[in-house]
């Protein structure tokens, strides 16, 4: 939330959980370097420079596994959602890696000559209409172009000032890089000759995201036509249910008929309702709970009043919030959102309005 | 990719970014304000955190810039 920026908003946990990645990538290059120099000794020995390389291309794609993992990880079990809180430093640590892994595969193999480094990797290898000839940098290097503007724009401010759709549209691109990728290790593979191990661990990766982000899918789509979506009144109020059926300082989230998604918080006796979308990064608002008084986000701790949908001072943030009202004992929610920040009449729990 | 093409690239994207760089300063030290008035009181590393950004999406901010500018 903001209200002055700071260049890494550190906390105990993101030092605990940025130290604990840091440690991890360390273990994992150290294992792979003595496990390829025990396994590529004698006759068939390589250089330290190509396992150096081997080592940080494989870290940088494990990483970014993880990565595309934790979102509907996230969704499917809430156990996941702490290790998404700080998504954003796995990201940057993926980019540096694979920017290591970049720097020592150019020097290597293209630092040498007479050209420059860079003018040689684009123009040593120019068959394009090859696939076992392929030149598979160039598809590592765009992967490489997108990781570093998504690591560049990672800030707060960014989200801010590109707008929270071009933000999130501009990070979406992950996926092309990661499609990039594959092509990158496939023919990279294939035309070295290295035998399987490498594609079939990527193929089995592409399954593991896949079958998480489908199983995230199929999650939400069941949850969108489930209770609560029964529109009455020509389409204006959407049926919630039963006051008592929305969890103390939860909310139950319902679809509107256009498809947006509504979260109607029971805290203190009041229902109030907000926009289910976080103005941060577009998180679940509807999966958080009402703390201290105000709807906390769950994916990166941004609040909103129930009342107004605006942030407690000095925050300025806002979300749209919609009417509700109770009838015949059921909570009702107009399916029109308001305009962010508007105040809104709480109905109470008991019935009518607070 | 023929050796002039290659060339093309490398000497395009060196003057975008190289003409990027020199706004990012500029950028994190003035225009900054005038399109996020947060940034006010910012410390230098949060300024330093911005300039790769900056450098590359420089015609964005430019433009951010230019409009917050005429703005009364």
């Amino acid at each position: 939330m903001s209200t002055g920026y700071v260049a890494v908003q550190w906390s105990r946990h993101k030092r605990l959980y940025d130290a604990s990645v840091a440690i991890g990538i360390a273990i994992y290059l150290g294992a792979f370097v003595g496990v390829s120099k025990a396994f590529w000794a004698g006759e068939h020995g390589i250089s330290d420079e190509v396992i150096l390389i081997r080592a940080l291309g494989s870290c940088a794609i494990v990483l970014l596994h993880i990565i595309l993992c934790i979102g509907p990880l996230a969704r499917l079990d809430p156990r996941f959602i702490p290790i998404l809180y700080n998504r954003r430093h796995l990201g940057v640590i993926t980019f540096l890696v694979a920017l290591a892994h970049a720097t020592v595969a150019v020097g290597y193999y293209h630092g040498f000559g007479v050209l420059n480094p860079f003018r040689s990797l684009l123009t040593s290898n120019t068959n394009f209409s090859s696939l076992r000839a392929f030149p598979f940098e160039i598809l590592g290097l765009l992967a490489l172009l997108i990781m570093f503007l998504m690591a560049a724009t990672s800030h707060d401010f960014w989200l801010k000032n590109l707008s929270a759709s071009t933000w999130k549209r501009l990070h979406m691109l992950v996926y092309f890089a990661y499609g990039l990728l594959i092509g990158h290790v496939a023919l990279g593979a294939l035309q070295a000759d290295r035998g399987s191990i490498g594609p079939a661990l990527m193929f089995s990766g592409l399954c593991i995201v896949s079958g998480l982000h489908i199983a995230a899918g199929l999650k939400e789509y069941r949850k969108d036509r489930g209770a609560g979506t029964l529109v009455v009144d020509a389409g204006e109020w959407v049926d919630v249910g039963a006051p008592d059926e929305i969890p103390t300082d939860r909310a139950r989230t319902v679809c509107a008929p256009k498809g947006e998604r509504i979260a109607v918080f029971r805290s203190a006796g009041s229902i109030s309702a907000v926009t289910n979308i976080c103005a941060h990064q577009g998180g679940p608002i509807g999966e958080g709970k009402v703390i201290d008084g105000c709807i906390t986000c769950p994916w990166h701790g941004w609040q909103y009043r129930p009342q107004d949908g605006c942030s407690p001072p000095p925050f300025k943030e806002k979300i749209a919030t919609y009417q509700v009202r109770i009838v015949g004992g059921r909570v009702q929610v107009n399916a029109r959102p308001l305009p962010p920040g508007t105040p809104t009449t709480p109905a109470l729990a008991s019935g009518g309005l607070s | 990719m023929s050796d002039s093409i290659a060339s093309a690239i490398l000497l395009t994207l060196a003057a975008y970014i190289a003409a990027g760089v020199c706004f990012a300063f500029g950028f994190v030290f003035r225009g900054i304000y005038t399109i996020d008035p947060a940034a006010l009181h910012a410390p230098l590393t949060f300024r330093a955190v911005l300039i790769p950004g900056a450098a590359v999406l420089w015609p964005v901010l430019l433009r951010r810039w230019m409009l917050a500018g005429k703005k009364p």
